[in-house]
């Protein structure tokens, strides 16, 4: 697959994937900044965290990069004790749902140490989370929990969509960034190329919301894969239908550009939302209650919104399909936005979204 | 050092952490304090001991029992006060109160009032000591019930595992808010921590600063090599739990439970020592709790200030 952004100046690019990306921002956090550490339970070994943190151990030695005992709660509160006395830790999970076990570390500690002591001590930190969807990830391995930690003040959030993003937005957090970062990756995303400018890019990716491909008709504001989707959807109506999609990356879910949603919006009248989470109470509602607050006449018609369906993740694979919105859902909101639900333009025919992600399989 | 000269030093911190707790109780009724306070009457002799024991850049986690181990370990009075007052001047600008007491400078780091979830930042910190090859040490403070918890256990193996120089410091007041420990736990806090291969020592003598400071010593000798240590020091709360008052009248414990603390009590037993000291601190503390009268409110602009 290659979904390139429209934006980006088509100067020099080079292929990396996702997790290419990882293990080289890994590598230079490393090489650059000697507090810099990563921990995690298997960061060190064959599989290193799938490829983003591979030989990295045995490059840097083992107080630099070291495995953990499953200790989610224990190893956060470690990596805080740590930044406090100015080190900079990145710690790993290789699925979202078991940071849940950090959440006292996250939430009550991490998240508040610098407002609550008044501003004299602050624990920067680099906390990753990988996603897991397809292949029978079933209800606790598939979990995006981006609204949960965004809800937390003191926490940003992001979720890099590419390995542009990757490459431009890690090393402006890790030691720079002042405060506990949540950086919430995507599994389907890691295997994938993507081309990224081979030198340091004009406009690189900010800690928050971007146009991922600019376009007149309707404003698809997404997250994380569904970035991927939205774009997808947006050459596809493109192609078949002349309509122009735009698409934006919100990026920092903690910290978007409300300005540039917002335009965006007011611009086109119609927004398509595209999470890879619950709608309820999530990355949804925020970007609906941001709309409210300014100016609810800026819709043309009421949004469509695309995201998991409002229960936990099956595992079977008929069910898998149907949890997640499909490329074809995701068309059909465009096309229903732009031209209403009789719009009789040809869908795509592909249903399950993971088809067009084949070279990840599973298990893990 | 004269040891009569070491006894005057622990013996003034002390004093001074009770008569510090007595204003607080005077105050409260006040409402110039709006912030819980758990007072550390009765454990004064703990946090002196230890924290002498301590280097400067030693670091200190503790809890929202902090009282005592803030001002052992050389925060500022002045400072403190106005931090329960709310106010400005206070250490953490108001937004941290008694619960959230630290003073960084003197190694006091951000007191947490989760139980026990302070115990892995000290583990952290010595993971960093030791891999800049630093010799200073960590404690983690920590009462008692805070051992049931699933997060000392992660860091008990954590440190054992890295061999950090982390001393973990049980401060047993033998209660969890009501709850006595025969209700709380099966198991001996010394033989679980040497499963973990970690070497453990208990201290009844609680009341007996010098001999909380030695325990302390012989136990950093330990954790300056580089493997950490468990102590645990019996101890007596002798106040409620929360608040300034007693609470004997509840009927869940008895003021007996205390006696055999206070018979032992060198706060209460030395009273010479205490009038010759008690004018000077009564200073002292009048002169923070000015500062801290005089100190103002934070305003608005503080509201959205320090947050990532
Ligand atoms: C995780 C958590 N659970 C419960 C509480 C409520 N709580 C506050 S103090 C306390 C008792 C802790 O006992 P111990 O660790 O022995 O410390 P002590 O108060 O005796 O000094 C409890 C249960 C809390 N603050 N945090
Ligand atoms: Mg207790």
């Amino acid at each position: 697959m290659n979904v390139s952004s429209k934006e980006r100046p088509s100067t020099q690019t080079r292929v990396l994937s996702y997790a290419g990306a990882l293990l080289e921002t890994m590598d230079s956090a490393l090489a650059d900044h000697p507090n810099v550490f990563i921990m995690g339970q298997g960061v060190d070994d064959f599989k290193g965290i799938f490829g983003s943190t591979t030989g990295l151990a045995q490059k840097y030695g083992a107080q630099r990069v070291f495995d953990v005992p499953l200790m989610e709660e224990g190893m956060t509160g470690v990596a805080i004790g740590a930044a406090l006395v100015g080190d900079y830790p990145i710690t790993t999970h290789i699925r979202a749902d078991f940071s849940f076990l950090a959440m006292n570390q996250i939430v009550n500690l991490a998240s508040k140490y610098r407002y609550m002591f008044g501003g004299i001590m602050s624990c920067p930190m680099l906390i990753r989370l990988v996603v897991g969807r397809s292949w029978g990830q079933g209800a606790q391995h598939s979990q995006s929990p981006q609204a949960t930690f965004a809800h937390y003040p003191g926490l940003t959030v992001v979720m890099p969509s590419t390995s542009q993003a990757i490459v431009d937005m890690y090393p402006q957090i890790i030691v720079r960034h002042p405060g506990p970062v949540v950086s919430i990756e995507h599994r389907l995303l890691y295997n994938l190329d993507f081309s990224v400018s081979a030198g340091t890019p004009a406009k690189p990716i900010p800690l928050t919301s971007y146009v991922a491909r600019e376009g007149r008709d309707v404003t698809v504001v997404a997250t994380s894969v569904m970035v991927l989707e939205a774009l997808r959807a947006a050459q596809y109506v493109a192609e078949k239908a002349g309509i122009e999609v735009e698409v934006i990356d919100l990026n920092s879910i903690s910290h978007p550009d409300w300005e540039l949603v917002i335009g965006s919006i007011r611009k086109t009248g119609r927004l398509v939302i595209a999470d890879t989470s619950w709608l309820e109470y999530g990355v949804a509602g925020e970007v609906c209650r941001q709309v409210m607050m300014r100016d609810p006449a800026m819709l043309r018609q009421a949004p469509a919104m695309l995201g998991m369906a409002a229960a936990p993740c099956p595992t079977a694979k008929s069910l898998e399909d149907i949890y997640y919105p499909s490329q074809h859902e995701t068309v059909e909101a465009i096309l229903t936005q732009v031209c209403g639900s009789r719009h009789g333009i040809e869908l795509p025919v592909e249903r399950s979204m993971t088809e067009g992600y084949k070279r990840f399989r599973g298990p893990f | 050092m004269d040891s009569d000269e070491r006894y005057r030093r622990l013996f003034r911190t002390a004093l001074t952490i009770r008569l510090v707790e007595e204003r607080i109780i005077e105050l409260y009724p006040s409402d110039r304090i709006q912030s819980p306070v758990h007072l550390s009457i009765g454990q004064e002799a703990v946090a002196v001991g230890v924290c002498d024991a301590l280097n400067v850049d030693d670091l200190v986690f503790a809890t929202y029992r902090s009282h005592g181990f803030y001002i052992a370990k050389g925060g500022s009075l002045p400072k403190m006060f106005a931090e329960l007052y709310g106010r400005v001047g206070g250490v953490s600008k108001g937004k941290a109160g008694s619960m959230h007491l630290s003073a960084p400078e003197v190694g006091l780091m951000g007191s947490s009032a989760v139980v026990a979830s302070s115990i892995p930042h000290a583990v952290g910190a010595a993971l960093s000591f030791k891999r800049r090859g630093s010799s200073r040490v960590a404690v983690a403070v920590f009462g008692d019930g805070a051992t049931e918890e699933g997060v000392y256990h992660e860091s008990l193996n954590f440190a054992a595992l890295m061999k950090v120089p982390v001393l973990f410091l049980c401060e047993d007041n033998g209660l969890a808010v009501h709850s006595f420990k025969n209700a709380r736990q099966s198991y001996n806090l010394l033989e679980h921590a040497k499963t973990f291969g970690i070497e453990a020592r208990r201290l009844d003598e609680g009341w007996d600063m010098l001999a909380i400071r030695q325990a302390t010593l012989d136990a950093l000798s330990v954790v300056r090599a580089g493997r950490p240590f468990v102590l645990e020091i019996a101890t007596g709360r002798y106040k409620e739990h929360v608040g300034v008052g007693d609470d004997f009248h509840f009927g869940y414990r008895n003021a007996t439970d205390i006696d055999a603390w206070k018979a032992r009590d060198p706060l209460l037993l030395d009273e010479k020592l205490v009038a010759e000291l008690k004018p000077e601190i009564d200073r002292e503390i009048a002169a923070a709790a000015e500062f801290a009268e005089t100190s103002p409110f934070p305003g608005r602009d503080e509201l959205l200030t320090d947050i990532i």
